[in-house]
C-alpha cells in the first residue's frame, strides 16, 4: 500500500524562507530586551522624564486619532461609495504621506505651521507658538499615519452591501442615521483596526515630530536624543519599556477588539 | 392610491420607460418579465431610491416624484431581504418604528402584533444570521409593514426560498392582500404570483408591453 507522503518540498522552503523573515523581526528586539540589565530597567523606570514622555506620546497619539477620525471617517465613506472625477488623485493624495520620507513630511509641516504662515500667524495672534507644542506633535503624528486609517475605513465601508443602507432608507432612516446606524456599526472591525494602526503609527513617529517639536518629548524622540547624547547603553532601557509598554496596549486592544467584534 | 405617468429613466445602456399604471388601494400587482427588463429599476423608482429623468410618482393624490426614499410612504422587501445582521430580529422590526421617536410600549405592542402574525413570536431575540431563508422572509416582510406604508414593494420575494417553503411564503403574501395592503409584487416568474394577482403587467426592454 502506497502512503501519501505530506511532506512537501515547496511547503518546507516556503517555511525556511518564512522562518528567515521572522527571525529578522524577532531577533533585534529579543537581543534588545536581553541585553538590558535589571538595575538600569529599573532606574529608568523610575526616570520622570521618560514615563512622562510615554505617557505624552500615548495620550497626544490618541488624542490625534480620535479627533483625525471625526474628518477622516466621513471622507473614507465619501470615497468608498461616490465615484467623481479625480477621485484616482485624491486617493494619491491620501497615500502620499506613506511614500514621502517622514523628515521632508516634518519640514512640510514646520512650513504650515511657523510664525510665518497663515495658519501658524493666526495662532499667534491668540498667544500660541505652534511649533515646538503638543499641537505640532499631534499634527506631525495625524500626517503620517491618516492613510493607514483612511484606507482601512474605506475597505470596510465599501464592504457594506448598498442594499442595507436602501433598506433603511425606505425605512425612514436620513443619511446621517444610515451612516451612524448601519455603515458605521458594519464597518466597525475595519474601522477599529484603521485607529488603531493610525494610534500606532502615530505614536511610533520620529522623522517628522523631531522637525516640528523636538521638545516637549515624544518617546521616540527622546530614545534619540539619549543616543545621540549618552549612547546606546542609555537609550537602551527607554527603548526596551517604551515597546513592552506598546506591545501590552496592543495585546489589550487586540482582545478587547476580538470580543467586541 | 398610485398614479405612475410617463416615468422615464435611463442607466448606462439601459432606457426605461415611458411607463404608465396606476392601481387601486388594496390591489396585488404583479409585475412580471424575464431578468433584465427594468422591474427591479422601476421598484426603486417608486420606492424613491433613484429619481427618474422626467414622469410622475402619485401616491393618495400627493406628487412623490422629486422626494427621496426617506419621506415616502412606501415599504420595500429586498430580494436578499436586506435585514441589518448587527441587529437582533425585535431591533430590524422595530428600526422604522424607532426612527419616527415611537414610544417604548406602542413599539413592543406593534412588534408583538406582527410577530403573531408573520408567526415569528419565537424568533425575537435571535440573530439575523440564524435564521433560515423563509424566516428571514417574514421577519423583513414584518419590518417592512411596521410603520404600515401605504404600498408594499416586493422584489422576486419568493426566488431566495426553497420549493418547500414557497407554498407557506405564498400563503404569508395571500394573507397580507386579504388584510388590503397594497402590494406591487415584481417577478420572473409569472406562476408564483397566479394566484394572488389582483392585476397584472408585463414587462420588457424597459417598458410596459
Amino acid at each position: 500500500m502506497k502512503i501519501r507522503s505530506s511532506f512537501n518540498y515547496t511547503h518546507t522552503l516556503f517555511i525556511l524562507l518564512g522562518g528567515v523573515i521572522l527571525l529578522f523581526l524577532i531577533a533585534p528586539l529579543a537581543g534588545m530586551f536581553l541585553s538590558v540589565k535589571a538595575p538600569e530597567l529599573f532606574a529608568t523606570l523610575e526616570d520622570r522624564e521618560v514615563s512622562e514622555s510615554i505617557f505624552r506620546t500615548l495620550a497626544i497619539s490618541a488624542l490625534a486619532t480620535g479627533i483625525a477620525a471625526i474628518f477622516a471617517l466621513p471622507l473614507s465613506y465619501i470615497l468608498a461609495r461616490k465615484k467623481f472625477p479625480l477621485k484616482g488623485l485624491l486617493e494619491a493624495i491620501i497615500d502620499l504621506p506613506v511614500m514621502i520620507p517622514h523628515s521632508a513630511a516634518g519640514i512640510a509641516l514646520l512650513g504650515f505651521i511657523s510664525r510665518d504662515s497663515a495658519l501658524g500667524s493666526l495662532a499667534s495672534s491668540f498667544g500660541l507658538n505652534l511649533v515646538g507644542s503638543n499641537v505640532a506633535i499631534a499634527m506631525a503624528m495625524a500626517f503620517v499615519s491618516l492613510p493607514f486609517l483612511i484606507n482601512s475605513a474605506k475597505d470596510g465601508f465599501a464592504a457594506v452591501p448598498v442594499r442595507l443602507e436602501q433598506a433603511a432608507e425606505t425605512l425612514g432612516a436620513s443619511k446621517f442615521r444610515i451612516f451612524t446606524q448601519i455603515s458605521l456599526p458594519l464597518a466597525k472591525r475595519s474601522v477599529v483596526s484603521g485607529l488603531l494602526l493610525m494610534f500606532a503609527r502615530g505614536m511610533s513617529e520620529f522623522g517628522a515630530v523631531v522637525i516640528v517639536a523636538y521638545h516637549p518629548m515624544t518617546t521616540p524622540v527622546l530614545i534619540f536624543d539619549r543616543f545621540n547624547s549618552f549612547g546606546l547603553s542609555y537609550a537602551r532601557p527607554v527603548a526596551v519599556i517604551f515597546v513592552a509598554v506598546t506591545l501590552i496596549l496592543f495585546i489589550l486592544l487586540r482582545i478587547y477588539q476580538k470580543r467586541k467584534c | 392610491m398610485l398614479k405612475i405617468d410617463n416615468l422615464v429613466y435611463s442607466i448606462g445602456d439601459f432606457n426605461l420607460g415611458p411607463v404608465s399604471f396606476s392601481m387601486e388601494k388594496g390591489d396585488y400587482l404583479a409585475v412580471f418579465g424575464p431578468s433584465g427588463a427594468g422591474k427591479s429599476l422601476l421598484l426603486e423608482l417608486i420606492a424613491g431610491l433613484r429619481f427618474p429623468a422626467s414622469g410622475s410618482v402619485c401616491i393618495d393624490s400627493k406628487e412623490y416624484v422629486n422626494i427621496g426614499a426617506q419621506n415616502r410612504p412606501v415599504g420595500m422587501l429586498f430580494q436578499d431581504y436586506a435585514l441589518f445582521p448587527h441587529l437582533s430580529v425585535f431591533d430590524n422590526i422595530a428600526y422604522s418604528l424607532r426612527l419616527k421617536k415611537t414610544n417604548r410600549d406602542t413599539i413592543e405592542k406593534r412588534v408583538k402584533e406582527l410577530s403573531d402574525y408573520f408567526s415569528i413570536g419565537n424568533l425575537l431575540k435571535r440573530e439575523i444570521e440564524s435564521l433560515s431563508g423563509g424566516e428571514k422572509q417574514r421577519v423583513a416582510l414584518a419590518r417592512a409593514i411596521a410603520y404600515d406604508p401605504l404600498i408594499l414593494l416586493l422584489d422576486e420575494p419568493l426566488s431566495a426560498l426553497d420549493d418547500d417553503l414557497r407554498a407557506e411564503a405564498v400563503d404569508t403574501l395571500a394573507s397580507l392582500k386579504r388584510a388590503g395592503q397594497t402590494i406591487i409584487h415584481v417577478t420572473h416568474n409569472r406562476n408564483e404570483v397566479g394566484t394572488l394577482a389582483s392585476k397584472n403587467l408585463y414587462m420588457s426592454g424597459g417598458l410596459i408591453k
